[in-house]
């Protein structure tokens, strides 16, 4: 017969939500050219796309 | 002479993209090795500094980061709540919380580090309060786990207050 149960102190749980605050800072205005560069290789990526479709 | 700041110029955004991907990608140490390249060229780049606090937050180094934010008194002040959180992690309650209680508005993350450290100072009924006010005024997704951090404190709080009555 296993022993009767009985409670036993525990440590509550507690999470640390601060780490979740700790975020890497934007850098898109140290980066070459910035948003318009990207838009410009997402448009030639797209066409590059479609001719690799083309090919197929 | 402005040939090479040019260069230096081009050198420090090209860094600036490794740092990024790096850090993106969860690599820490690398991106620590891409800030330092932009620190030695331009030692007054603050993002490349705030960038490097933050890996080693990430890397769990808090001693170290604390070391670097008090060697570098220039960009201190502007890193307050990861200075004040590094403290926190390597146990340092009292210093962390005499940066906290510094800053000027307290915003919610600010807020959510003073209540953690008032919990790791036993200081449960101030806790419990800011807990309260937290809960109030925030909308995110991580109420469960606040709310799982103001039970904690109240087991606390509830303990002292039957110790009150049975002494």
């Amino acid at each position: 017969l296993p022993p009767a149960m009985e409670p036993i102190p525990a440590k509550p749980l507690f999470y640390d939500l601060a780490l979740n605050f700790v975020e890497f800072p934007d850098l898109t205005e140290k980066l070459e050219g910035g948003q318009p560069k990207q838009k410009g290789a997402g448009i030639s990526g797209f066409v590059k796309g479609l001719w690799g479709w083309g090919k197929k | 002479m402005s040939e090479k700041a040019e260069r230096d110029k081009k050198a420090i955004t090209s860094y600036y993209s490794e740092l990024n991907r790096f850090g993106q990608n969860g690599e820490y140490e690398r991106a620590i090795k891409a800030a330092n390249k932009i620190l030695n060229l331009a030692p007054h780049e603050f993002l490349a500094f705030q960038y490097k606090v933050i890996c080693l937050i990430e890397l769990s180094k808090f001693d170290e980061a604390i070391r670097l934010l008090n060697g570098n008194a220039q960009f201190d002040n502007q890193l307050t709540f990861e200075k004040a959180y590094c403290l926190y992690r390597a146990n340092k309650h009292d210093e962390s919380l005499k940066i906290v209680d510094q800053i000027e508005d307290l915003d919610l993350r600010s807020k959510e580090l003073k209540a953690q450290i008032l919990y790791r100072l036993e200081r449960y009924e101030e806790a419990a309060a800011l807990y309260r006010d937290i809960v109030k005024n925030t909308d995110d997704d991580y109420e469960d786990e606040r709310h799982t951090n103001l039970s904690a404190v109240m087991v606390y709080l509830d303990n002292e207050q039957t110790k009150d009555r049975i002494e």
